[in-house]
């Protein structure tokens, strides 16, 4: 297992790169001006002296080899400058938004919260209801329970978030006023009052997007619990006289759940990715959020370097996906 | 209802399983809304007894009900109606916990070794597992049992701890008839046993089964489409047709002189180890498929497709009945009164049934 | 419904009574959502409209600009002018003289060289200031004395309120940005992000485009102000759940900018909880024609140049017609509602600047007929007119937007009806305004045979927004398509007018001078056909008092004079 490991993290190193190179060259190739929104009234000249700070008279490839080295250089060695008190990254140029002219990182963290909070929270409910309702979905298949859960799953994954989203406020935020229809991210928790508030605003977002996963993942679950229950070993289980409890949850969930937490862990990048819809609607001002205005912007750098974490995330989890169903199924050996 | 016949083990024989006009209907759902449209008759009103010690062979090409049945009897389904008595206790009506209580005298071996064992639990972990269940033996007398197990059907014991799918086919079914053996049952089905075997397994299987019911007394329901197979392990044989048996009677009277036409087509169709035989050998070539088990045809469910079939067979339903004693059939041809009165006429419409089915299909 | 405008009326009143009596930070807590959210708050480093008036709570220019327009002293006692001594006679100094004991927030005193800093910072040659058009023409600036600054131009300067006037030429502290100078200018983060400087407010928390927590500057001059004692800025989102979190659910107090349709403002309103403020400036919806020949089939570098003169939108009857078959009205009513009006003139404000010029304001298509018959345009067998063989066609473009699109159908239309085949495109507004040069589809390079956009002036004098229409400012292959004549006008007497705006001190003479020059460029020519005279539609709640939409300074102007209405 540890060889397998090391082998895919060897490997991930030129797909990174290539990935990187990839998302570099499309950002170049796409159309669009980091200076598109500064004001008509802002003289020819004046642009370009506004361009050439921005290090846009660089040719491509210098650019792109400047960023790989601001990105797996220069901010490893800040990190370790700020964890550690060192400065071994003194005076080095760190990767700089165009539209903040600040750290890309320094931003990075500051929205890492909002979307844990939120967006992670709401793949977190999603699961926990997911998993019970794709179990008796199965169990009791084609029952009325199922049935609802069918439809509700059904609208969970057709009706988009801003729709969802946008009712919500209405009929909550703006109807019955219940929530705020505006995420404060400047909130602190420091007591109950404030706690309340912070559940207060995350109901919603929290809802929606937990409606979206769960649709998804219940269906999984429902699935492969069914797979599993006209097994044989299904039968055996109850030639042996197990409890039914003993036969649906330790028989049938744990080789249903080979699939499901695969499919979860395969799941988990999107979190980081923020959710670009809901954190608008919401104003959660995330990552998502953050990525969609930086792209707005042509804010180059911050799309580079959010969408190449993406690409990190999603490869790391693809292993760690591939890792979790190893040590799930031991029909899967990695040697 | 008649009787079971006499075992050929001896008139002191006691009968362990009684099963009376068992049926297993599975409905079927369609439309819109999913309304019940029908049912399919699995298995339609079965009787049948199981001596003490004997194996019963029940045999049968595929989808006529015979795993259905072997199934609905251990109540691994839900039987529609009937009854099924094991060690004179009831167990079709049975609650659900006395059930439970009762799985321990009931077990079975599934045809494919590798689904029917769980892949996430070790060999040691799905043999104990029922001893978990149903005694309060300690862990080392669990692990005891569990170790004479594995040398009962000769499994090395250095392997318990593996998971199934490190096994070869054999070895899989053996760590099945393992499992079905940890609780000292009384009663096995062993639903085709060997038919996911290779040929060479098969014996071997075959053999284990014969030692394990010599030593422990065992009593089996030996499933198989397997007629040669069927022949050697089986004490008595019951053939199956589209949900009903069609004949029952002990092995070598069934072998030597099948009654009913479908027995006769089935032996027929057995090849013959002696090339002189062989050559002498009439297949009897039966036209046409089997008819839909949701819709079976009206009269003898064989009459679309015997070679024998008589207008009567058409209409009325034949019951099934002793003609000899020990042997069991469900035909017209050996009801007394109907031969009677069909006379001459009645000859059997051999070969001459409708021209839209295929030769030999 | 008369019940509560008499209500609102009434709270309206009781409001005037209110104000003034309150203490610094008396009204405790105010919300600002604008929908774009601030990304910077050092408006020398970004003017995006949103980082400029985040910014302007915080810093502040010598002077500003009220709702009409007038300039205003801030940072000093008066404005300098002719007449007071301030500015030269020959126009070319202006000399500003600071307030007594002005202090920055953090409580140092405010001197004449953070001016002179702030002139250094902006016109650094390496620092990409955003900014820099405010200090053109300026040959030094100096400080006197500690209060005193001096600023010669190189040339006569007719309007000297550009340098230190405005939310978009503030004043930095020379303490907090003296590292920053030049390359070094992004790299000062902290500084960006919480500027120091002699606004009402100053910055407690920044977060780029999400938030900016705000609390009041403790050395604010005016110790009476600002009533609210803490801020919080928000941004992002759009411009509907802006509208909707004042107007609705009335979490928030002030919303910027709300380019919604007409009815879905109105909706907004009818549930109670506040009202809107509209103002006028100088943003004017508009169709430029280029005089160029834009043909794909002319070699790349000629096409859209002087080189090749339009085919026919070089003939002034087909331009008028044009203009002559667009219902402005319509087009006002269809796009902006209460938030636009129709126009004729280039240069719609300040009034005095304004040209009485109402010719295009009804729809005349029969007149439009007529003029092309005149032309020689006849009508073909397909309902297009063709003259030579040519056909009447134009491409039509703008940037993607709902409301230009909907325009863009009307207007076709109302072409199609006087016999003029049109074709559509609109293209992503970063592009088309994004100004690459390697890219066919910018504004500049003009490949259509009209665009439209909207476009205004910074400030109050018309004189630079004039100006770009001269021949030298074509855009072209010459000059990496930079430049602001779009339309490659070029006419010499127009040239000679604005030099001579150039030269002109006296308000009346100049007011009078961009007049003329406003009706060359339109009712004479019809090189620009103006659409809609678009104005800012702003909301703030009930319960929030004191707001003046003013379209000349940054939105946020008078900040310091917001109260609780109680």
């Amino acid at each position: 297992m540890l060889t397998f490991t090391l082998r895919r993290l060897l490997t991930a190193i030129p797909t990174l790169l290539v990935i990187s190179f990839v998302i570099f060259g499309l950002l170049e190739l796409a159309p669009g001006d980091p200076l598109a929104d500064q004001p008509l009234t802002v003289p020819p000249e004046v642009r370009e002296k506004m361009r050439v700070a921005l290090g846009l008279d660089q040719p491509f490839y210098i650019r792109y080899v400047l960023w790989l080295k601001q990105f797996f250089w220069i901010e490893p060695l800040y990190t370790i400058d700020s964890l550690f008190g060192t400065s071994f990254a003194e005076g080095e140029q760190r990767i700089v938004s165009w539209q903040f002219r600040a750290p890309v990182f320094d931003v990075i963290w500051q929205r890492l919260p909002q979307t844990m909070w939120v967006v992670g929270m709401a793949y977190l409910v999603g699961v926990l209801i997911a998993l019970p309702i794709g179990i008796v979905s199965a169990y009791r298949q084609y029952s009325w329970f199922d049935q609802v859960g069918t439809f509700v799953s059904m609208i969970g994954f057709s009706v988009p978030t801003f729709f969802t989203g946008v009712l919500m406020i209405v009929i909550f935020a703006v109807n019955l006023g219940w929530f705020p229809s505006i995420y404060d991210t400047t909130l602190r928790v420091t007591d109950w009052e404030s706690f309340k508030r912070q559940v207060a605003q995350m109901v919603m977002p929290v809802a929606v997007l937990a409606l979206f996963n769960a649709s998804q993942i219940s269906r999984f679950m429902r699935a492969s619990m069914l797979d599993n229950l006209n097994q044989d070993y299904v039968r055996t289980a109850r030639a042996k006289g197990m409890t039914e409890p003993v036969v649906v949850l330790t028989h049938v969930l744990r080789n249903s759940m080979i699939p499901v937490v695969t499919v979860i862990a395969l799941g988990v990048p999107t979190i980081f990715g923020g959710a670009i819809i809901t954190e608008q609607v919401f104003k959660v001002n995330g990552l998502g959020q953050l990525l969609i205005t930086a792209i707005y912007a042509n804010d180059l750098p911050m799309v580079q370097t959010l969408t190449f974490i993406f690409a990190v995330l999603i490869v790391l989890f693809n292993l760690i996906a591939d890792i979790l169903y190893g040590l799930l199924d031991p029909r899967i050996r990695y040697d | 209802m008649s009787d079971g016949g006499l075992p050929t083990g001896g008139p002191s024989a006691r009968k362990l399983v009684e099963v009376r006009n068992l049926k297993m209907h599975f409905p079927i759902y369609a439309g819109l809304f999913r309304t019940r449209v029908g049912e399919v008759k699995a298995v339609d009103g079965v009787s049948f007894d199981i001596y003490e010690g004997e194996t019963l062979g029940l045999v049968g090409e595929s989808g006529c009900g015979k795993s259905t049945c072997g199934r609905a009897v251990l109540r691994l389904y839900e039987p529609t109606s009937g009854s099924i008595r094991i060690d004179g206790r009831e167990i079709a009506t049975a609650g659900f916990e006395t059930l439970r209580k009762m799985r321990p005298t009931m077990q079975m071996v599934f045809q494919d070794p590798q689904a029917s064992l769980n892949p996430r639990m070790t060999v040691a972990a799905i043999i104990g597992e029922p001893l978990d269940e149903h005694t309060s033996l300690s862990k080392a007398e669990k692990l005891a049992r569990i170790y004479e197990l594995m040398d009962a059907v000769g499994l090395n014991r250095n392997f318990a701890n593996r998971y199934p799918h490190a096994f070869s086919g054999g070895q899989r079914q053996r760590i099945g008839i393992a499992r079905a053996l940890a609780l000292n049952p009384r009663f096995i089905v062993c639903d085709e046993p060997i038919a996911a075997l290779d040929v060479s397994i098969q014996a071997q299987v075959v053999n284990l089964l014969e030692e394990l019911q010599e030593k422990l007394g065992l009593t089996y329901l030996f499933i198989s489409h397997d007629l040669s197979m069927v022949r050697h392990i089986a004490d008595r044989v019951a053939v199956m047709y589209l949900g009903k048996i069609v004949e029952l009677a002990p092995r070598d009277a069934l072998y030597a002189r099948p009654l009913h036409p479908y027995t006769q087509a089935l032996l027929s169709a057995v090849p013959e180890p002696d090339p002189n035989i062989e050559e002498r050998r009439r297949r009897i070539i039966l036209r046409g498929d089997v008819p839909s088990p949701a819709n079976p045809p009206k009269g003898c469910n064989f009459c679309t497709r015997c070679p024998k079939v008589m207008p009567v067979c058409r209409d009325v339903e034949p019951a099934f009945a002793e003609v000899e004693p020990g042997r069991f059939t469900a035909c017209h041809l050996y009801d007394a009164t109907i031969m009677k009165t069909a006379g001459e006429t009645a000859a059997p419409e051999a070969q001459s049934t409708s021209d839209k089915v295929q030769q030999g299909a | 419904m008369k019940l509560r405008t008499a209500l609102m009326g009434a709270c309206a009143s009781a409001a005037m009574a209110l104000p003034a009596l309150a203490e610094r930070g008396a009204d405790g807590h105010v919300n600002i959502i604008y929908w774009q959210a601030p990304s910077i708050l050092n408006p020398y480093l970004s003017s995006g409209t949103k980082d400029v008036e985040s910014s302007s709570m915080i810093l502040e220019g010598l002077a500003g600009f009220n709702e009409k327009g007038e300039v205003i002293p801030r940072l000093v006692d008066e404005v300098p002018t002719v007449e007071n001594g301030g500015v030269s006679a020959d126009l070319t100094t202006i000399t500003w003289v600071l307030s007594e004991g002005l202090l920055w927030s953090d409580g140092t005193p405010v001197t004449s060289a953070d001016a002179v800093f702030t002139y250094e910072y902006c016109t650094h040659p390496e620092g990409g200031c955003a900014q820099a058009a405010r200090y053109d023409g300026i040959a030094s600036v100096e400080a006197v004395d500690d209060r005193t600054i001096k600023i010669t131009f190189d040339a006569p300067k007719p309007n000297p309120y550009q340098a230190f006037v405005g939310g978009t030429s503030p004043l930095l502290q020379k303490a907090q940005f003296e590292n920053c100078l030049g390359a070094a200018a992004p790299q000062c983060t902290e500084a960006n992000f919480g500027p120091i400087g002699t606004g009402p407010f100053r910055v407690t928390e920044f977060r780029p485009n999400d938030v900016i927590q705000m609390e009041a500057n403790p050395n604010y001059r005016d110790p009476a102000k600002p009533a609210f004692a803490t801020v919080t800025f928000k941004g992002g989102g759009d411009a509907a759940a802006a509208g909707r979190a004042v107007l609705e659910t009335g979490e928030f107090d002030y919303a910027w900018n709300l380019q919604l349709a007409p009815d879905v403002i109105a909706g907004m309103l009818a549930a109670g909880k506040g009202q809107t403020v509209i103002g006028f400036g100088t943003l004017v919806e508009r169709i430029e024609m280029n005089m160029t020949d834009p043909s794909p089939n002319l070699p790349e570098g000629e096409r859209s140049t002087t080189a090749h003169p339009h085919p026919f939108l070089s003939d002034i009857r087909v331009r008028q017609a044009l203009s002559m078959a667009i219902d402005r009205a319509l087009l006002v009513e269809i796009g902006y509602g209460q938030a636009g009006r129709p126009t004729c003139n280039l240069v719609p404000a300040p009034e005095m600047f304004a040209s009485d010029n109402t010719g295009c304001l009804t729809q005349d298509l029969e007149g439009a007929k007529a003029l092309l018959e005149e032309a020689g345009w006849t009508v073909g067998g397909d309902g297009i007119r063709t003259k030579d063989g040519m056909r009447l066609s134009i491409l039509y473009q703008t940037s993607t937007n709902a409301v230009r699109q909907d325009f863009q159908a009307l207007i076709k239309q109302w072409w199609n009806e006087i016999g003029v085949e049109v074709e559509l495109k609109n293209i992503d507004a970063s592009v088309f305004f994004g100004g690459d040069p390697g890219s066919p589809d910018t504004f500049q390079k003009f490949y259509a045979d009209v665009e439209m956009y909207a476009n205004n002036f910074d400030g109050t004098d018309p004189e630079p927004y004039l100006a770009q229409y001269t021949c030298d400012k074509t855009p072209g292959p010459t000059n990496g398509w930079q430049g602001e004549n779009i339309n490659r006008f070029c006419d010499p007497a127009y040239d000679e007018l604005i030099k001579e705006l150039g030269q002109t001190g006296v308000m009346e003479e100049r007011a009078a001078l961009a007049k003329r020059l406003n009706d060359m460029l339109t009712k004479d020519s019809f090189v620009v056909v103006p659409l809609v005279d678009r104005g800012r539609i702003s909301a703030h709640s009930n319960s929030l008092g004191g707001v003046v939409l003013n379209t000349w300074d940054t939105e946020l102007w008078n900040v310091a004079d917001w109260y609780r209405v109680k």
